[in-house]
């Protein structure tokens, strides 16, 4: 509970700055367009007449120095990515004392690892971006998590582990602002540095978060299935051994389409009013696969995907139509991929959007999608009331999860992020996420997604 | 091999390289170099390679209707046959060039010398015409003459160079042949629509007698102005079908959603090119999948002047989609899943497309029979098997800023994204 205190009270602290800072942001602006060619840690910038000596002190920034000798060392490990079909096995039945403390230790030692490289990564960005305010406070906190983790020492006992688990149980709470932070901090910087430059960024940085939670998360769980293996808060139907820690064996492709379309469904209702109407989501297709899948990833995509199709028949169709057009999901498998197909009459996507439109930098838009994060904090005070309990499988509902809090959000908030997201979280476990617009029409999108999990995760970008 | 591209006409031997005889005579004085005097070039190919690099203005939709509806002025008409009197040598020029830097033994095979030799002759026709001369419409008509001869000339092309580097297969990398013949084959686009939209012009501005086919009333030269999509897509659905009843005995079904009345401004032997190859591709894989599906074809207009978003046409088959060992080379050019083999220029496969007498081909029908049953490459007969039916498509597409995506879910079926964008008509 006081950890919810601290991040929404922090949340706030962000929304307050955030106006603040957007003027500092055009500040920055307008101060790094002299200095664009050359980012210069010098502290003797050309100063044009218009900004003044208050402003500029808002802007200074003193960084803590840290010794970098330890970080190096760890950056220069790589890390050692896993399968979804690794995560499995290990997990599986006849977990022991043996397996979970071996577990604990791979959790220890590849976080500040993981870690490790991101904050690398940051600290060969420009000067100009890491101090963006939203940047630095993502900066901080990792620094925070590496210097923690890494202290940790070896875990030898089951207790060991108890402490172990609620250290990162705080991490992972402490680490849920980050997306939006971001976020913000991307669309702010969108004029400083080339948007490809910042896209790549995300995509490495967002990657490396779902890997370090997908580990981290999947220990906690299994510590809990190894510590009550017959207690399960809220299992529908399903068999204890369905689960192995976050990984659903049996994911049923169509289960999941529907539940999760039940849900947006029922987000669009509330948003646009029960009589305005509504389009239906028809499945087709193979409906009979299962597979093993980490069911948040999925549920997020999908949701992401049908989100935007209700939107934009919504959106695209006048007031007094009585009817909208369907849209269509097909799901299809081969020996080694599931894929699902969401066909919509929303009205496609114009040429001059589509350029931007799986840049988390957003291009010419920038400014009204920042207006709608700073709506973000505020939805953390009032997150019990919109989450409706309709989605998850997983074995931790009690656990906010940050997925939780973007799938739960209202459709009002356009934040801009659900495509280049939801492609990060495809190609995270080796699928992808295509797009076609038929401009005048509707879109399709094709989501593929590996079945056996045999595929590693894709840590960097280019499948190493 | 000298000899064979010499052998043609007498009027070519000036066009190819000549060796000078002083060289020969030297051959046994001794190690000395005095007196050595190197090759001449002919003068002709100087002036190849001069017209090759005057400057050259890509070809817009916007340029091909700048003289308005017809019947043009004299004066128009002129304008427009002096244009293509001097930049249609340019073109001509330029894929000259391109052929004769090619790999000696590929430009020795017949097939590849045969369009060799195409090329040089209609450019050594248009040049002989006189550009001074085009004054009045008696000269502007036996220049039009001149261009519907040589669009004549060229119209087998395809096939031919196909054939072609099928036999040089062994001496060229699939990469380097795709890449020629993408760049070639795309600037024959432009050659012949340039030479195409001059006749179109003429023939729509000068009286013509009733045996001769004019353009309809909505036509600029080959643009035509109020071009429908679904009304090219049925009837390249009803060609496609025939050619299916004739190899399979079944035609699957298609019916056309979206915005079915659409029209734009294109130019329709383009579309129908492209419409057919995509048709064949989704009507094979729905019979031979035994998809009782049929195939749905929708056309979106984007909102606003048709040069803005355009009109997308999406075909949708449940035919089986694409095994994803083959979506590599889908594009390649000569790469065919006919008959269920593989084979693309250069790599040596035993495949369909081998020229062996008789061949390997299950439908019973040779390479041979199958090259001379297509008359050219806008009435390609066979249902499939060249493997230009996607890479031309593209190239078709994009050359106006256009595009064409593929999307395979294997095992259930294809969907292909055509864009193509028009031309305003600023009150035309």
């Amino acid at each position: 509970m006081s950890t919810i205190l601290q991040v929404s009270s922090r949340m706030r602290h962000c929304a307050s700055s955030l106006e603040s800072s957007l003027t500092q942001a055009a500040l920055v602006g307008s101060h790094a367009k002299i200095l664009r060619s050359r980012v210069i840690p010098t502290t003797t910038p050309t100063i044009t007449p218009k900004v003044n000596a208050r402003h500029l002190s808002s802007i200074q920034h003193n960084p803590r120095w840290r010794a970098s000798g330890v970080l190096d060392s760890y950056v220069a490990q790589p890390a050692h990515p896993i399968s979804l079909r690794q995560l499995v096995f290990f997990g599986g039945r006849n977990l022991d004392e043996k397996k979970i403390i071996s577990s604990a230790n791979y959790v220890r030692t590849e976080l500040p690892l993981r870690i490790a490289h991101r904050i690398r990564d940051m600290q060969k960005l420009p000067y100009v971006v890491v101090t963006n305010r939203h940047l630095s406070e993502v900066y901080e906190l990792y620094y925070k998590a590496f210097e923690s983790f890494r202290r940790i020492p070896e875990i030898k006992t089951l207790e060991d582990n108890e402490k172990f688990c609620e250290i990162v149980k705080t991490a992972l709470q402490e680490h849920l602002t980050v997306i939006p932070s971001l976020a913000m901090g991307v669309l702010e910087c969108n004029d400083l540095v080339p948007s490809h430059e910042l896209d790549r960024f995300m995509n490495v940085i967002l990657r490396s978060r779902i890997s370090r939670r997908v580990i981290a998360e999947q220990h906690l769980a299994l510590t809990d299935t190894f510590n009550s293996p017959f207690h399960f808060p809220d299992s529908v139907s399903h068999q204890p051994h369905d689960f192995v820690g976050e990984v659903f064996l049996r994911c049923n492709a169509r289960e999941v389409v529907e539940q999760v379309g039940k849900h947006t469904l029922e987000l669009a209702r509330e948003a646009n009013g029960s009589t305005s109407p509504i389009p239906e989501i028809q499945i087709e297709g193979r409906l009979d696969t299962t597979f093993p899948y980490i069911p948040s990833h999925l549920e997020y995509i999908i949701g992401e995907l049908l989100r935007n199709s209700i939107q934009a028949t919504i959106d695209h169709h006048t007031p007094s139509t009585t009817s909208l057009p369907p849209i269509r999901v097909l799901i299809c498998h081969t020996k080694e991929h599931i894929i699902f197909r969401v066909s919509d009459q929303g009205g496609g996507i114009p040429i001059a959007e589509l350029a931007h439109l799986w840049s988390f930098a957003k291009g010419p838009r920038a400014t009204s999608y920042l207006q709608n994060f700073s709506q973000v904090p505020k939805m953390a005070a009032t997150l019990q009331e919109l989450q409706k309990t309709a989605h998850t499988h997983s074995r931790r509902e009690s656990m906010d999860t940050s997925l939780s809090r973007l799938t739960s959000r209202s459709p009002n908030l356009r934040l801009g992020m659900g495509l280049p997201m939801s492609r990060v979280y495809a190609e995270y476990w080796a699928g992808n996420l295509e797009l076609h617009s038929l401009d005048g029409y509707g879109t399709d999108v094709f989501l593929q997604v590996s079945k056996l999990g045999n595929k590693c995760e894709q840590l960097n970008l280019d499948g190493v | 091999m000298y000899r064979v591209v010499a052998a043609a006409k007498p009027l070519q031997r000036t066009l190819v390289r000549r060796v000078s005889t002083n060289f020969n005579s030297h051959a046994g004085s001794g190690s000395s170099l005095e007196g050595y005097t190197p090759p001449t070039t002919s003068p002709a190919n100087d002036m190849i390679a001069q017209l090759a690099a005057k400057h050259l203005d890509r070809l817009s939709l916007k340029d091909l209707i700048r003289f308005g509806r017809p019947p043009l002025s004299t004066q128009s008409l002129l304008t427009s046959a002096r244009f293509t009197r001097e930049y249609l040598p340019v073109r001509l020029s330029r894929r000259i060039r391109a052929l004769r830097n090619l790999p000696y033994i590929i430009v020795s095979n017949p097939n590849i010398s045969t369009i060799y030799n195409n090329y040089i002759d209609s450019l050594t026709a248009i040049l002989a015409f006189p550009a001074a001369s085009l004054t009045n419409l008696t000269e502007e008509s036996r220049f039009t003459e001149l261009l519907t001869e040589i669009v004549k000339t060229h119209s087998n092309t395809i096939p031919i160079l196909a054939k072609g580097f099928l036999e040089c297969r062994g001496y060229v990398t699939p990469e380097e042949a795709t890449k020629f013949l993408d760049h070639h084959l795309r600037a024959r686009i432009g050659t012949r629509l340039m030479a195409e939209q001059h006749i179109g012009l003429h023939l729509a501005s000068v009286p013509q007698p009733p045996t001769v086919a004019v353009p309809g009333k909505s036509y600029i030269g080959t643009v035509d102005t109020e071009l429908r999509p679904a009304e090219i897509i049925d009837s390249c659905a009803s060609f496609v079908g025939d050619i299916c009843e004739v190899r399979y005995g079944a035609r699957p079904k298609l019916t056309i959603d979206g915005n079915p009345d659409v029209t734009f401004p294109y130019i329709p032997v383009h579309l129908e090119y492209i419409i057919t190859e995509l048709l064949k591709n989704a009507f094979r894989a729905t019979i031979e999948a035994n998809s009782p599906v049929p195939i749905i074809v929708t056309i979106a207009a984007a909102p606003g002047p048709p040069d803005a978003g355009g009109i997308t046409i999406r075909i949708r088959d449940q035919g089986g989609g694409i095994a994803p060992d083959d979506l590599g080379y889908i594009w390649s050019y000569s790469f065919s899943t006919f008959d269920g083999s593989r084979s693309s220029i250069g790599s040596g496969n035993s495949g369909h497309l081998d020229d062996t007498d008789g061949g390997n081909a299950g439908s019973g029908m040779d390479v041979m029979g199958r090259f001379t049953e297509s008359a050219g490459v806008l009435e390609p007969s066979s249902i499939a098997g060249l493997g230009y039916g996607l890479p031309m498509s593209r190239a078709y597409a994009q050359y106006f800023g256009g595009s064409l995506k593929v999307q395979s879910a294997y095992e259930w079926g294809t969907d292909v994204y055509l864009r193509l964008k028009g031309v305003g008509l600023d009150g035309l």
